[in-house]
Formats: structure tokens, C-alpha cells, sequence
């Protein structure tokens, strides 16, 4: 049986083999020890005094997220000097793999950092793009940094009072999921230690009210939330229930507290509660697991639940416990645990919205390593139940949406780029009608100006090459975490996949491939220097039969690489250096070792003497966008003549017409210069045969219609004399 | 026309359906890879494409039960569409020229099967999929 094992035991020395030079990835998909998440002594596990120096000892877990802190021994005396975190126990907020970058982070007593270590990483672009050393170099701008400080991606901004950070040049989603991670679990620990202070919101003031709704009333009103965890998003096997099926509200609003607690319930609630103190009921209707936790111990605090209000979180002890008796409300649901939860914290206020957040373990199928996870569901009380309705809330821009607005001229140029590109391919018909086949320049001043821009604007400045990876890593998302965030990071690949899909179904890969590709453009470009720079008699194209051969290894190169990804993505994102994008582009030609420099260089400099080799016979990208292309709606026209004649197949740099006369438009770059014949009466021997049988004839020449044919010319019924003489 | 060759044209097998039930007709040829009549290819390719395509329906069902891993769903679904690959060029060795709106067929190639049927099963497959896994019958 030629088990999964036995071809990973096969394709990782080929690997190893192919990529003896790859940059050591020291942490890259590390087996890392399963005591790491779960251990009290976390430090046992984990390097906590390189993050924080000058600690010797450290404290067990503790806290809410939890958290260890370190402390300094002062002739037997150990004083505090700050708290160390690990980042999965905090957030769960995925980089560009879909995993974690599971990151080891050190804070002083004042919420400085002190020191950042990657224990784990997913990050493909790491593996062998960018040496890991960078996203190193990127961790180590945050040290000396306030946990509070307002600090991002880009460019410093003083009169914002935004620290900027610099990114690592083609990692950018890597780098803001990454910023994401530092901050929120700074941010978690610095909070729950007294760093920064909660902050103090208007209270709520509630009209008065004798309405009473029902259950079904409240659940439209918004005025109870129900959040639903699946088995699947924990990792674990389904059997049709959800993992937890939780409805919850807010108990302190009058109207609503009476309406599910009864009036004594609510009463006798209210007079337990102080000044500034809020509850929540919580039920279960259905479930696989206590929202309560099995591990709650006296004294403890409930680690399953928590509520969040903007950066703020607060957890529950077991003296913020009440027992929920019963609902009142008409037509509540049958629910078999509940509690009563009280919110102490100064700053809660129920005028604002807020999210009860279920805690989580996401279990690794293969590793058996948790990882958090949590699920939240927002709740905000109705206009209707807040004196002067609900307040101006401002919420702050989620990240992508900063990447979009902090790139806009970058994104509108793109854009116009593209709509540019596709609205000169519309126009084709009219743009080689008016070309001749000695003079294209009318379709080549938009295919140049296409490859200058992609070539200078998008690889080169913009880093926007498309990949195979990003199809492999898509693939991935879909099958384990979808989101949506993590793409939207990366606008200009956003945006080009968006225009690739469509044009491949409309004209074919041609479009992206023959005028807006990079690397593509790149390499005709020098093609078309070489011939410029007398260099044309040293040019060749592969014999036809061969070419035909050869032109199948890039499907055999794509389906190889999708079909290593299904056992190991690490292995297929290595494999998938035979896109020699990175080295050109991202990381640039000297920047990486010999090898990669070699490849990307000996195809570029191959490029000079034939057409597009790597396009044509490597690309993965190439194949992949191939196989749609079959199905593309508008396809290149041709005429009853091109079956033997094979002047346009002559002229065809893409090898792609066949001797019957077909143009295989999966081999197609759309350069149309088999349509610039298709018009040119000088060029198309069927055309330029009947132009001479007219001239010859003394017949006038008639416009040539669409199917490349002069419009025929019938001769009028001579007329007789006597209409000659009424007219 | 993008052909230059008409003997490349082909006549679909349910011929000159319109309306709703060339619609219906479209979906039982791209879902039906056996052709019938003249074009029904061999019966021996044909029986074993079936009893594959049960196999196949098979393994489907038992992956949404639980009891086989993604992986061999994945070599399952991979297998049957090499046979399909087969089936169809010996039963409907004909494909799409132009749009799907279209009536257009041409002579299908080797490249050119391969690509419609690895393309349509990527689509059937990945719909069947994220069906399986949104009612939470699938798991990875």
C-alpha cells in the first residue's frame, strides 16, 4: 500500500535534495511539546528568560488569559521584573497560512516589551522566499515599545500618534497578522496586571416601560444573543449536535430583566447588585460540554466564558455566580444548565455594544496540540430600551480595511491598470484592424505599456506577482479555515485574482499571462531587447512536435504540486520554487543564494534567445489558469483558409496554432498578431489574393467584414431606359 | 468562428433540445459521462465506469458518515475522474466551443477532456464538499 507516509518518506529527500540551499527554517511546522499549551509551567517549555531578560525564576500560569510572570533574585529576594505570554494562549488570530504564528512574548512591569521569540511558524513565504531572520528583524522593532502605543504597519505618523512599524517586503500579511498577535496579547496581560485601565464609559439609563415581551420578542429585539460553537470548529468529530448552544442577555435593563426573570426574580436580583455592578443570564439548550468548565474549582474563575467590551474583558469568579432559577419569559426554551453572571468591572456599560466570548480549544487533528480559539457573538440593547437610544458609537476600521485606505492610490492606479488593459483587449477588433502586420504599434503601445507597468509598477514596486502558492494556500484555507481578513490583507492580489478568474472565463489566460504576468512580461520583454539588440539570428523557436511534447510538463508540474499539497503543504510551497517569482521580484536576484539566483537568471537570460520558455513549458500558474481557458466564452477568430494556410501559424511566438489551423488557446498569450493578419489585406493570402484579383479587375475594394472577408459586391440590375428617363 | 477547421464540429448527443429542456439536457450530459445510441462507446468501459461511479457515490457517502479519511475521498474522486477521462472520449468525445450559453461543440482532444473533466469533477467536488462540510457531515 503506497501509504501517505511512504510518499512523504519519498518526496521529503527528493525535496531536501532539490533545496540543499533553502534558508535554514529553524521553527517552520516544529513539532512543538503539547506541555507548551497546557502545562502550568509554561516556562518549563518555552525560553522565558531570552524574552525576559534578567528574570530567574518564573510564577505558574495564571490570569485570564493566562500569563507567567518573571522575577529577578535579589540576594534571596525575588522581585517582579515583568510577565511573559505565550501568543496561542491569548489569540488566535491566523497569519497567512491559516495556522498561528505561535510566538513567545516579553513584557516589563512598565508594558514595555522586552524580548519576542517564534517558537512555531506556518509561513510558506518564510520556508524559503524570506529568510525567517526577517520576521526576527520585524519582532525586535517592538522591543523597548509600549504595550499601550498606538503601533502599526507603515509608515510613523507623529501627529497620530502612530508608531509605524516597516514590514517585511512580500510578508505583509504575515507581518499584520503578526502586529495583531503582539498587540492583543500585550494588550490581555497588560490589562489583567493593571498596566493600562479599563476604560470608564457613561452608564446606561433605561426608560421606564410596563411592556412585556415574550421570549420570541426578546430574540428579535436583539435583546437575547445566541451563540452557537460546532464540534468541527474545535476540531473534534460531529454527531449532528453543536458543541455549545448558548442564549444569553443582559438582566440589569427593567424591561427585559422582568421579562425573563419574572418581577421578584428581577427584584431580588437587583437588590444583590451595587452600584455600577451588571448581570447577564447565560443558558444551554444543547451541547457536548459545560460552558461552565469542568475544571471550575472554589475560588477559581469560569474559563470558558468571558464578556469583551471594545478592548476591554471581564471574567467571572465564583462569587460573580448566581443560580438561574427559572425563565419567566413566554416561550423560553427547555435548556439544561444556566447561570447568572455578575460583571464587576468599572468601566462595563450596557449603552454600549459588547460580545460574550466562548473560550476554546482547537485541537490539531494530526499534532493533537491545542490551540485557542474563541467565539463571540455581540450583544447591544435595542434603541427602544435605553433612555435617548443607543450612543454614537465609532468603530475603529478592522486591519484590512486600513491596508485598503493606507494603499489607495496604489489600489485605484492598479485598478485602472487593469480596467485599462481589459477595455484595450475589448477593443481588439478595432485596434488590429487598423494595424498591418508591418505596423502593430496601435495593439503593441497598450501590450508594452501592460508589460512596462506590470513589470515596474506591480513586480517590482507593488510585489503583486501572482503565484501557485497563493492557489495552494486558498485550497488549504478552504478546506481548514476560510477567512476572509487574511486576503483581504494583500489588496492588489485581491483585486488581481478577482480580475484573472473573470478574464480567464471571458477571453482565456491570455490576458493575464501575455499582457499583464510580470515575470511573463519580464521575460518577452528581453525576448523582444534581444532581437532589437541584432541578437534575432540566435533566436529559435522549439520544432513544433517538440514544443507539443513539452508544453505538457507544466500540467504534470501543476497537478504534481496540487497533488503533494493534499499530504504536505510545506513540502508542495517548497516544490513550488520552480516559479522563480520570489527570487525576481520579492526577494530580488541578488538577494538569495546561488541556486534560486541561478534558476530565476538562466531563465531570463534563456528568454532573450526564445520566447517565453518558462511560460510556455514550466509555469504551474500557467497550467492551472490553462485548464478554464478550454471553457473560455470569446476565442480568437479564424477562416475556412487557415486550415492550409500557415502564415498566421508561422508568425505565432506561442507555437500555438496547429497544422489544421486551430489556435490552442490554452497555449494562447493573446498577443494578436494572428488577428492583425486576420484583417491585412497585404499580410492574409486569402485577403491579399482577392485585393489583387479586384485591383486586377478594376473592382473597388470593399470593407472587410468581421469574418476577415471583403464584403462582396453584387451588381445591381442594369436599369432600362424608361426608369433611367422617370427618374 | 474560432475554428478553422469545421470537421472539428461536433452535434452534441441530446442533439437540438431548447429551452428547459436543453437546460435539463446540458445537466444530464455533464453529469451522465456515458454516451448512448451510436455514441454509447464500449460496453465493457462502460460497465466498468459504472460500477467506479458507484464505487465512487460509495466512498462519498461513507466520507460523510465518517468512516473514510478527506485524503481517500480525494484518490477516490481522482480515480473516477481518470475513467471518466476514458468514458467520455469513447461515449461523448466531444466539448463546449465558446460559451456555456452556447451551442458550439467541437472534437474534444486527450488535453481537451482532461481539462473539461478535471475542471467540472474540481467543481462538483468542492461544491459537494463545502455542502458536506456546512451540514457538518464532513470533518478535516
Amino acid at each position: 500500500m503506497f501509504s501517505q507516509r511512504t510518499l512523504r518518506r519519498l518526496l521529503a529527500p527528493l525535496a531536501a535534495l532539490l533545496l540543499t540551499s533553502a534558508a535554514h527554517a529553524d521553527t517552520y511546522e516544529i513539532k512543538l511539546p503539547p506541555e507548551l499549551s497546557s502545562s502550568p509551567r509554561l516556562c518549563d517549555y518555552a525560553p522565558c528568560s531570552e524574552v525576559l531578560p534578567g528574570a530567574t525564576s518564573f510564577s505558574e500560569r495564571k490570569g485570564q488569559p493566562s500569563y507567567v510572570e518573571g522575577y529577578r533574585d535579589d540576594a534571596g529576594q525575588k522581585t517582579k521584573v515583568g510577565y511573559v505570554m505565550l501568543s496561542t494562549d491569548i489569540t488566535d488570530i491566523p497569519a497567512y497560512s491559516g495556522k498561528p504564528v505561535v510566538t513567545l512574548i516579553g513584557m516589563d512591569t512598565a508594558g514595555k516589551f522586552t524580548g519576542v521569540k517564534i517558537l512555531k511558524h506556518s509561513e510558506p513565504i518564510l520556508l524559503l522566499g524570506i529568510p525567517e531572520s526577517s520576521l526576527v528583524k520585524f519582532n525586535n522593532q517592538y522591543l523597548g515599545q509600549f504595550v499601550g502605543d498606538n503601533i502599526e504597519i507603515g509608515k510613523s505618523r507623529p501627529e497620530e500618534n502612530l508608531i509605524g512599524l516597516d514590514a517585511i517586503t512580500g510578508a505583509t500579511v504575515t507581518v499584520i497578522a503578526q502586529n495583531q498577535v503582539m498587540m492583543t496579547s500585550g494588550t490581555e496581560v497588560a490589562k489583567q496586571v493593571g498596566i493600562l485601565k479599563p476604560v470608564i464609559r457613561p452608564q446606561a439609563r433605561f426608560p421606564i416601560s410596563d411592556a412585556a415581551p415574550s421570549w420570541a420578542n426578546l430574540v428579535a429585539d436583539g435583546s437575547v444573543q445566541h451563540l452557537v460553537v460546532k464540534p468541527e470548529d474545535l476540531g473534534l468529530k460531529g454527531d449532528g449536535r453543536p458543541y455549545m448552544d448558548l442564549w444569553f442577555g443582559y438582566l440589569n435593563q427593567p424591561t427585559i430583566g422582568r421579562a425573563l426573570l419574572g418581577k421578584d426574580g428581577y427584584a431580588s436580583l437587583m437588590a444583590r447588585l451595587k452600584e455600577g455592578e451588571h448581570a447577564i443570564f447565560i443558558i444551554r439548550t444543547a451541547g457536548m460540554d459545560s460552558f461552565k468548565g469542568s475544571g471550575f474549582v472554589r475560588g477559581g474563575i469560569y474559563d470558558r466564558v468571558q464578556v469583551r467590551q471594545d478592548k476591554d474583558s471581564f471574567t467571572f469568579r465564583d462569587l460573580d455566580y448566581v443560580n438561574l432559577w427559572g425563565l419567566a419569559a413566554a416561550g423560553a426554551p427547555a435548556y439544561d444548565e444556566s447561570a447568572i453572571f455578575i460583571i464587576r468591572g468599572k468601566g462595563f456599560s450596557a449603552a454600549y455594544p459588547w460580545k460574550l466570548v466562548f473560550l476554546g480549544n482547537r485541537i490539531d487533528k494530526e499534532t493533537a496540540a491545542k490551540t485557542f480559539a474563541n467565539f463571540d457573538r455581540e450583544y447591544w440593547l435595542a434603541d427602544s430600551y435605553l433612555e435617548g437610544g443607543r450612543p454614537e458609537v465609532i468603530k475603529p476600521d478592522p486591519t484590512w480595511l486600513k491596508v485598503w485606505k493606507d494603499k489607495a492610490l496604489q489600489i485605484g492606479a492598479f485598478i485602472v491598470l487593469l480596467l485599462g488593459v481589459a477595455a484595450a483587449y475589448a477593443n481588439r477588433d478595432r485596434l488590429v484592424r487598423r494595424s498591418s502586420h508591418k505596423n502593430k504599434w496601435r495593439v503593441n503601445a497598450f501590450k508594452y505599456t501592460g508589460w512596462l507597468l506590470s513589470i515596474g509598477f506591480v513586480g517590482f514596486q507593488a510585489m503583486a506577482q501572482p503565484s501557485i502558492t497563493q492557489v495552494l494556500t486558498w485550497f488549504h484555507s478552504l478546506l481548514f479555515q476560510w477567512q476572509w481578513e487574511l486576503f483581504l490583507s494583500d489588496p492588489l492580489i485581491f483585486i488581481f485574482w478577482i480580475f484573472i478568474i473573470v478574464t480567464v472565463f471571458v477571453w482565456g489566460r491570455g490576458l493575464f499571462c501575455g499582457w499583464l504576468c510580470p515575470f511573463g512580461s519580464l521575460s518577452e520583454l528581453l525576448y523582444k531587447l534581444g532581437r532589437a539588440c541584432g541578437l534575432k539570428r540566435f533566436q529559435f523557436h522549439l520544432p513544433q512536435a517538440l514544443h507539443d511534447r513539452l508544453k505538457g510538463l507544466k500540467y504534470a508540474i501543476f497537478f504534481g504540486l496540487l497533488a503533494v499539497s493534499f499530504f504536505s503543504m510545506g513540502l508542495a510551497e517548497k516544490l513550488a520554487e520552480i516559479e522563480p517569482f520570489k527570487t525576481t521580484f520579492l526577494v530580488g536576484l541578488l538577494n538569495r543564494s546561488w541556486p534560486y539566483t541561478l534558476f530565476a537568471g538562466g531563465l531570463l537570460g534563456l528568454s532573450i534567445f526564445t520566447e517565453r520558455p518558462f511560460c510556455k513549458y514550466l509555469c504551474p500558474l500557467g497550467a492551472a489558469l490553462a485548464m478554464p481557458t478550454t471553457f473560455r466564452w470569446f476565442g480568437l477568430k479564424r477562416k475556412d483558409e487557415c486550415t492550409k494556410c500557415k502564415a498566421c501559424a508561422k508568425g505565432c511566438g506561442s507555437l500555438a496554432i496547429d497544422t489544421k489551423g486551430n489556435i490552442d488557446q490554452r497555449e494562447c498569450m493573446l498577443c494578436l498578431d494572428c488577428m492583425v493578419l486576420y484583417y491585412d489585406d497585404h499580410a492574409c493570402p486569402p485577403l491579399a489574393q482577392e485585393r489583387k484579383r479586384r485591383d486586377k479587375a478594376g473592382q473597388p475594394l470593399t470593407p472587410i467584414d468581421a469574418r476577415g472577408y471583403f464584403i462582396p459586391i453584387h451588381p445591381a440590375p442594369a436599369r432600362s431606359a424608361t426608369e433611367e428617363k422617370h427618374s | 468562428m474560432t475554428l478553422a477547421d469545421r470537421n472539428e464540429l461536433r452535434q452534441p448527443s441530446y442533439g437540438e433540445a431548447r429551452g428547459a429542456a436543453w437546460l435539463a439536457a446540458e445537466l444530464r450530459d455533464h453529469l451522465w459521462p456515458w454516451g448512448s445510441g451510436a455514441q454509447g462507446g464500449r460496453t465493457s468501459l462502460r460497465l466498468a465506469g459504472f460500477g467506479l461511479a458507484v464505487a465512487a457515490t460509495i466512498a462519498w457517502i461513507l466520507t460523510a458518515l465518517g468512516h473514510l479519511s478527506a485524503g481517500a475521498i480525494i484518490g477516490w474522486w481522482f480515480g473516477w475522474s481518470v475513467l471518466e477521462v476514458f468514458v467520455r472520449l469513447d461515449g461523448k468525445p466531444y466539448v463546449k466551443e465558446g460559451p456555456w450559453w452556447g451551442r458550439l461543440y467541437r472534437r474534444a482532444s486527450l488535453m481537451d477532456m482532461l481539462c473539461y473533466v478535471s475542471f467540472k469533477n474540481l467543481l462538483i467536488g468542492a461544491s459537494l464538499f463545502l455542502s458536506l462540510k456546512a451540514m457538518g457531515l464532513l470533518q478535516l
